[in-house]
């Protein structure tokens, strides 16, 4: 299957996801942190990613015992995880292959 | 400015409301509080976003129930090149419409020159207003027909149809 790019601010809420359960407010520091300050979400675009990826069941809430709404977290899925290794692999070879073609152009 | 948050979340459709409307506040209040003593081009790049982000996201959710199309996909977009509206079509139609206005105004000379008494009834003052709705009309048809193309594309027409392609080569050899 031929497996397309990840859109950046889902490749972001992922790896944020990867690590640990989050709530809304963890995740947007968390993206801001690892992308080193160059991604900043405003919770529109969080939480669209959030539902988008909650419908393809890359994730999944977590931790709602006392039912509140504000207790909400998220968590990668086995499903999610998969993708995300998929979507590493994709650009770690992407990185091979232009480090090969940027080597053979120098030398 | 949470009162004016709660005001553009009601924009977004009420299953959505219903589902992430008391988090996103929670989440703005506590990302609100981060503001404090930062400056106000901070202040203000945060408030900008935020509210372009919940226009964006309202129009991106009405917009996937009514045509039932994601256009922020999880993946990037798998657009076929032939589907694709070039950039450079705009700035064609631009020196199309510059050489239009070039032509008319040559016109308008030839036709004092010839015109019975030397008189001829004005359309220029017209012109700008009408050349911009068919302008626009130009580029709704034409956004139309893209998104159209874009549907189609994204429903996996075009696959299915190389698909067949494929089947009817493999069944020749």
């Amino acid at each position: 299957m031929k497996a397309l790019p990840l859109s950046e601010p889902v490749l972001l809420v992922l790896l944020s996801l990867s690590d640990r359960p989050r709530h809304g407010y963890s995740i947007l520091k968390d993206v801001e942190q690892i992308s080193r300050g160059r991604v900043v979400l405003s919770t529109g675009t969080l939480y669209g990613a959030l539902h988008r990826l909650l419908a393809q069941a890359w994730i999944e809430r977590y931790g709602q015992g006392d039912g509140s709404r504000d207790s909400r977290a998220y968590r990668l899925t086995s499903r999610g995880r998969q993708n995300l290794q998929w979507e590493i692999a994709r650009m770690k070879d992407l990185a091979r292959l232009a480090s090969l073609r940027l080597a053979h152009k120098e030398a | 400015m949470l009162r004016m948050y709660r005001g553009l979340l009601q924009l977004y459709p009420a299953a959505y409301r219903r589902e992430f409307m008391e988090e996103m506040l929670r989440v703005f209040e506590q990302a609100q509080k981060d503001l404090v003593g930062l400056p106000f081009t901070a202040r203000a790049a945060f408030y900008v976003r935020e509210i372009a982000g919940l226009l964006a996201g309202a129009a991106h959710q009405h917009l996937a129930t009514i045509l039932e199309v994601d256009f922020c996909p999880v993946r990037s977009r798998d657009m076929k090149p032939q589907y694709r509206f070039p950039r450079s079509t705009v700035g064609l139609m631009l020196v199309i419409l510059a050489g239009v206005l070039l032509a008319i105004e040559q016109a308008k000379g030839i036709q004092v020159k010839y015109a019975p008494g030397g008189h001829v009834s004005a359309v220029w003052s017209t012109l700008p207003q009408f050349a911009t709705w068919v302008l626009a009309l130009v580029c709704l048809a034409g956004f139309a027909g893209w998104a159209i193309l874009f549907a189609l594309g994204r429903s996996g027409v075009q696959r299915l149809s190389n698909l067949s392609t494929e089947v009817v080569a493999e069944i020749k050899r």
